[in-house]
């Protein structure tokens, strides 16, 4: 028999029926809500969560079938057991095919109506835990599926910039032979020299950009192993403060750090998260108007350390708030910007056993969450 | 910077890579002989005196981890500085305790391989030293003892 906390609720237009029967569960511990006609019962279960309900059949107004009906209509998680009258046992059979629990004939047993709800209750709970499994796997199956995309993307955009570093170093020493030719003695005064130098520039530069791509792309399915030594995560926060400092007076941005006195210490790699704040707090600048703020606090958790980035910027549009942490992905005008921080950040706070969260608002502002473990554990197994 | 020419064996299945490196370096007053596959860079060891080996780590065939591994057992007092297009530092650091005097991520910064190979070049020069005193101060120990 299920747990005492079935709430129950009695349908039958005899009142003479009902209360006892209400008296009776009650003593057996089952608090049972009562309505003395299909509509009130429709209206009970509209204000109140039920469980099971026990409805009989043969009722004025709208009758039995005509409820259960409209009770697997509008509140299909509901069992319900019908009483049918001694000759009317065709209603029960009826009911079980419109979806009642079961039926049971007048004049009722006491211990086998207990047992029938103990088993709709059974059923309740069995139907809901094997719902909640389904959506549970289907979250689980999403994102081992954004997992696995991300990795293999990480592993494709490794092996190109592999790729692409080798016509780099090509350029780059042909751009360097051009050069040098151009320093020559016999090349001094050779017509439109300046052109020629200023093209080299332009592609000895070019070169750069590329090469600082594909270095990231590198970094961004490395396999290195993390320099772990305790961090002060305030001294971070605010080395990273002073980093943008100038940037920020330029955008007229104000950055403010927000750490509480209490220790800020923790296991991990100093120089990756400060890449990881940095990436977030250049992002935050970037999308904050003349006159904004950008925060940045430290707070304790349960098993580590909370960073917030916070700006009060234009904000991310929900259909982007997914996609945000994929390669490439980026809001930004062409040249500006690579698409791949975000992605990188992840990945390192995910092996150094954390987690990041972001939650935006339009036009009010975007606010990063990095969770971290106060202990890293090799594995990256942690909770944090 | 000591301005000793260096024999430099370039190893690099990129040709044209080989080539516009070993130009550059030849302009500046280095000798370079190319060579495209570890196969060939151990051939080549085989008939010529050569300082400092630069290697690209990745090539078809022989890879450079391999090559690097035989020259240092078959020369070991010739100097290798690996190329990297890959920049993971794991492979840097086994070459690295394989033997390998640095490593360099392509594309490379030409002043950095400059000054690498001077490095090496003058490692390669004091270890030739002291090997040469070695020999003398031997040769004169048996001479010693033969009168």
């Amino acid at each position: 028999m299920a747990e005492n906390n079935i709430r129950l609720l009695l349908v039958d237009d005899e009142d003479g029926f009902k209360q006892p029967l209400a008296k009776r569960l009650g003593r057996r511990g089952l608090e049972a809500l009562m309505a003395s006609s299909g509509q009130e019962a429709l209206s009970v279960l509209a204000e109140q969560p039920v469980d099971v309900v026990v409805l009989d059949v043969k009722m004025p107004g709208m009758d039995g079938l005509e409820t259960l009906a409209k009770i697997r209509e509008r509140h299909p998680g509901v069992e319900v057991i019908l009483l049918t009258g001694h000759a009317s046992t065709a209603d029960g059979v009826e009911g079980i095919k419109a979806g009642a629990f079961d039926y049971l004939t007048k004049p009722i047993e006491f211990e086998h109506l207990l047992s029938k709800i103990g088993q709709a209750q059974d059923k309740r709970l069995r139907a809901r835990e094997k719902r909640e499994e389904t959506a549970f796997r289907e979250k689980i199956r999403q994102q081992m599926i954004a997992t696995e995309r991300l990795a293999s993307l990480g592993t494709l955009a490794a092996g190109v910039a592999h790729e692409i570093n080798n016509p780099l170093a090509i350029i780059s020493e042909s751009v360097g032979w051009l050069r040098s030719l151009l320093n020559k003695e016999e090349l001094k005064d050779m017509p439109h020299r300046d052109g020629f130098i200023m093209a080299l520039e332009k592609i000895e530069t070019s070169k750069e950009r590329a090469k600082r791509i594909t270095h990231q792309l590198l970094g961004f399915a490395r396999k290195t192993d993390s320099l772990i030594q305790e961090t002060d995560l305030a001294v971070l926060l605010n080395e990273v403060s002073q980093l943008v400092a100038r940037e920020a007076a330029a955008r007229e941005v104000r950055v403010e750090t927000d750490v509480p006195p209490e220790s800020n210490r923790i296991f991990t790699d100093p120089n990756q998260l400060r890449q990881v704040v940095l990436n977030l707090v250049t992002n935050a600048l970037q999308a904050t108007p003349p006159g904004g703020l950008v925060r940045l606090l430290v707070r304790q958790e349960q098993n580590g350390l909370r960073l917030e980035v916070v700006d009060t910027g234009e904000g991310i549009p929900k259909e982007n708030l997914q996609r945000i942490f994929e390669p490439f992905f980026s809001t930004k005008p062409p040249g500006k910007g690579t698409g791949l921080g975000l992605s990188v950040s992840l990945g390192i706070v995910e092996k150094l056993g954390g987690r990041i969260e972001v939650k935006s608002e339009l036009g009010r502002g975007t606010t990063f969450c990095v969770h971290l473990p106060r202990h890293y554990t090799p594995a990256g197994r942690n909770s944090a | 910077m000591i301005k000793i020419p260096a024999r430099i064996l370039l190893v690099d299945d990129e040709k044209d890579f080989v080539e516009m490196l070993s130009l550059r370096l030849t302009e500046e007053g280095q000798r370079v002989t190319p060579a495209h596959s570890g196969q060939e860079c151990l051939e080549i060891l085989k008939e010529k005196e050569i300082d400092v080996v630069i290697l690209d780590i990745k090539m078809p065939g022989m890879d450079g981890m391999e090559t690097l591994r035989e020259i240092k057992r078959l020369y070991p007092l010739v100097e290798v500085i690996m190329l990297t297009g890959h920049g993971t530092v794991e492979t840097a650091v086994d070459g690295m305790k394989m033997g390998a005097f640095d490593y360099l991520v392509k594309p490379s910064n030409f002043q950095d391989l400059q000054e690498k190979l001077a490095a090496a070049q003058k490692r390669r020069y004091e270890q030739e030293e002291r090997i040469r005193k070695a020999e003398a101060h031997a040769l004169a120990r048996r001479s010693g003892d033969m009168f």
